[in-house]
């Protein structure tokens, strides 16, 4: 008889499916972590004679002694404590060396201390964003900031038609954010067409640069044909041939072969194997919406003019995705997760933090950002908020520096809309309060 | 020699007016205007053109571009520093904003060639490298980081790299760890950064020199437009060197690129009924923008204007070298077709109509039309 032990494990080997429970305890690990030592520094600068301030080894000899009174026992947080401490002190060691003989030392000291005191106050946020059991949902700042945002960039509605017109409303303001959130940096690893699902990728810049030209080649002279559903009305038409001519050496052939499913996710269809034209449903949003006129002909037959704007087919296919929402490819919903989650980080920083904060550079490090984005995008697609598939978030350190190392790449816009939640935190935190 | 010049010059005078006739003819042909009286608006002005441009020996041309073009993106030195210097200062933000999106859709598409793989903006992607340091400095790491492709073995972007260090005009310094940490083996690591003139330069406004600490922060000004800088200086100080700028390929992009920019100066505004529906979308601006007429966009229209304005170009800022190797190729036809979706946000479509940002260097190319129209007209 064989007294070999069995596996006690019944399901199979992989990635558990984690619970609200088992992630919202790890964001706050490392929040929790920051928090202290920004107030144990504050304390003992707080204390500390002015004049003491301008030999930066008393600072190094302090630095010193904290680190010994570390107690931690998981390697990652003590290292990850040193690290933030060591950064924390290096600050303000450069600040008083630059400014010493600019400032007198006691007004250096208010500063750090008015800084540090700053930065608490934004972890303090980032800590309080939410609440383990999610009571009261609706008054917490995860909820409301993402609702805020999601209005804003990918609304949702219980049709195609409503989101759309919501996306609309919002791109006079943020038309580059929403632009911006279809289009991730890591789309060489996507596939236009997978055979077997239905998955919708990203915008890649090449797929950005088609739908430019089917828009100009739609605006400049387009054929006309019957309307497949209804021989009384002419829509317009483009060759599918002429949207890829310029493209030279086949550098385009993947989305020459694709165009099928890139046409599907801008609102249009191919019909013939040769023309590409509005499909039906996109033809009523786009009379509503004045990017399309009729004219009665001569024969009796209503005529479809296009009259498109730039953000005409990008807002549908942003429209496509949030209504599906549950078919994003995995670097689509990384990517929108990643800059929700950036926006409502940054948002609440820009909201504490003063512009002139020495401190900002901790915060908007990739070593901060790596701590505590990944567990905000886990926390943001609970269906609760955005409702995206969670268990497509990568978790590989890798994947996490690769896509992290463009999130500062801001375009202005995205700078727009940090101030505009900055500013809604404000506002919500007076309602809350007032409440 | 001179003769020659002339001969060459005349030549290209000529054939410009061919292919304005043509495309007056291709205009007249069709009609894809919407806005009563935009077809005859841009009829009237490529007359205009036909019959002003080859006059005084195409001193329009001349002005414009050696005034306009040459001394604010290609200066005539064969200094670097002071290259870089004077297009820099010839710099406005809404200068920026067109050049950017025109340089940045060559200079990617270019970068392409070299870093496989990447088709995001790569300018911004060296912006943000640059910023995240504070010695001013990158490393070949980070570069490979940047354009490599993850899914192919590192050396396949090794080689390709000095190219892409050459385009910028950065400069390398080594550094030679005898020992490394994880496999203690001497390591090489290379450095990229700004040659010393071009820091000195840097320093009034986009780089902040901590003597004190030994830092080097770039300030908030400091954006894309440097590196566009840098590339146009690159291509001004060795124009006479193809091999330095990227051979005919630049040259070609270059001055398609220019020849866009010339010929929307040249588009009449268009007058609007107040009851367009344009006037009523939020997006467009009646202070900076104007609607201009869309046919000339149409290929028909486009290449014959198209081909003879980028040997212009070509010739007058790059002279016979630059001019013979402006290819006559169906290749070319299609690059030059692709240019003039390059407009996406600078000239934008808003409801159908193609609509200009009205930026310095397209109103300065207008108003020398203009005013040189009107001076032969009163003669």
């Amino acid at each position: 008889m064989s007294y070999k032990r069995r596996s006690t494990r019944s399901t199979k080997t992989g990635r558990k499916r984690e619970k609200w429970t088992d992630i919202f305890p790890r964001y706050l690990t490392f929040i929790s972590h920051m928090r202290p030592i920004l107030r144990e520094t504050r304390r003992l600068i707080s204390d500390l004679d002015p004049d003491l301030l301008l030999d930066t080894e008393v600072l190094d000899k302090i630095r010193e002694e904290e680190e010994k009174r570390n107690i931690r026992k998981v390697r990652a947080l003590s290292e990850f404590s040193a690290m933030y401490r060591s950064n924390v002190y290096e600050i303000i060691k450069d600040f008083i060396i630059k400014y010493r003989e600019n400032i007198p030392i006691i007004d250096i000291k208010d500063y750090i201390i008015e800084f540090l005191y700053e930065s608490i106050s934004a972890l303090n946020i980032l800590r309080h964003i939410t609440n383990p059991d999610e009571i009261n949902l609706e008054n917490t700042y995860l909820y409301s900031l993402t609702k805020f945002l999601e209005e804003r960039l990918f609304p949702r509605g219980t049709n195609l038609k409503i989101i759309y017109e919501k996306l609309l409303e919002f791109s006079v303001d943020f038309y580059e954010c929403q632009r911006h959130i279809l289009q991730p940096h890591t789309y060489y690893r996507e596939k236009l067409e997978v055979e077997d699902l239905f998955e919708i990728p990203g915008l890649s810049p090449k797929v950005y640069q088609i739908i430019n030209n089917i828009t100009s080649l739609f605006n400049l002279d387009p054929n006309f044909g019957l309307l497949p559903e209804n021989a009384n009305y002419e829509v317009p038409m483009i060759l599918k041939n002429d949207v890829f001519l310029p493209y030279i050496d086949s550098i385009a052939n993947a989305e020459e072969e694709a165009i099928e499913k890139i046409c599907e996710r801008i609102g249009l269809r191919v019909i013939d194997d040769l023309f590409i034209a509005p499909n039906e449903n996109f033809l009523e949003i786009l009379l509503d919406n004045n990017f399309i006129r009729s004219n009665k002909q001569s024969d009796g037959k209503i005529r479809y003019l296009p009259q498109f704007s730039n953000e005409t087919l990008i807002l549908y296919y942003l429209a496509f995705s949030s209504q599906r929402r549950g078919f994003l490819s995995k670097e689509l919903l990384n990517w929108i997760s990643l800059n929700f989650s950036f926006l409502i980080y940054m948002g609440i920083l820009k909201w504490k933090l003063s512009d002139e904060n020495i401190f900002y550079s901790i915060f908007k490090d990739l070593q901060t950002n790596e701590k505590v984005l990944p567990y905000l995008m886990k926390l943001i697609c609970f269906p609760n908020y955005l409702g995206l598939d969670k268990m497509k978030i990568r978790d590989s350190v890798q994947y996490r520096k690769e896509i992290f190392n463009f999130i500062g790449s801001q375009i202005d816009n995205l700078k727009d809309l940090i101030v505009e939640v900055a500013l809604y935190c404000e506002k919500f935190e007076k309602e809350r309060k007032y409440n | 020699m001179i003769e020659r010049k002339n001969r060459t010059w005349n030549e290209l005078l000529i054939s410009f007016e061919k292919g304005l006739s043509i495309a007056i003819e291709k205009v007249k042909d069709r009609d894809v205007e919407n806005i009563p009286g935009a077809k005859n608006a841009l009829i009237q002005r490529l007359e205009n053109i036909k019959q002003y441009f080859p006059q005084n020996d195409g001193a329009l041309f001349i002005k414009a571009i050696n005034e306009k073009i040459q001394n604010a993106f290609f200066p005539s030195t064969k200094n670097f520093a002071r290259a870089f210097e004077s297009i820099l200062k010839s710099r406005t933000h809404e200068q920026d904003f067109i050049i950017n999106e025109l340089l940045n859709g060559f200079v990617t598409s270019k970068v392409k060639a070299i870093a496989t793989g990447s088709q995001a903006p790569i300018i911004d992607r060296m912006v943000e490298a640059f910023s995240k340091r504070n010695d001013f400095h990158i490393v070949d790491y980070q570069f490979y980081a940047m354009f490599g492709d993850p899914n192919k073995p590192r050396h396949y972007i090794k080689k390709q790299l000095d190219e892409l260090v050459n385009m910028f005009g950065l400069v390398s310094r080594e550094l030679i760890i005898n020992k490394d940490v994880r496999r203690s083996e001497e390591k090489t690591y290379t450095f990229y950064t700004f040659p010393d003139e071009i820091i000195k330069i840097l320093q009034e406004k986009y780089l902040i020199l901590d003597d004190k600490l030994g830092y080097a922060y770039v300030s908030e000004s400091f954006d894309r437009n440097v590196f566009i800088c840098m590339f146009l200086a690159n291509i001004a100080v060795n124009f006479d060197d193809l091999d330095k700028i990227g051979g005919a390929y630049t040259v070609n992009g270059i001055s398609a690129i220019f020849a866009l920019i010339l010929l929307l100066s040249f588009m009449p505004k268009l007058n609007l009924d107040e009851t367009n529906p344009i006037l009523n979308e939020p997006a467009f601006d009646q202070g900076s923008m104007s609607v201009i007429p869309k046919s000339w966009m149409m290929k028909q229209v486009l290449e014959p204007l198209f081909e003879p304005l980028i040997k212009i170009i070509a010739y007058r800022l790059g002279g016979g070298l630059w001019l013979s190797k402006i290819i006559d190729s169906e290749i070319n036809k299609k690059i030059h077709n692709q240019i003039r979706f390059l407009l996406k946000d600078v000239n934008k479509w808003i409801l159908g109509e193609l609509v200009r940002v009205e930026i310095p260097i397209f109103v300065e190319i207008a108003n020398i039309f203009t005013e040189i129209a009107v001076g032969y007209d009163e003669n």
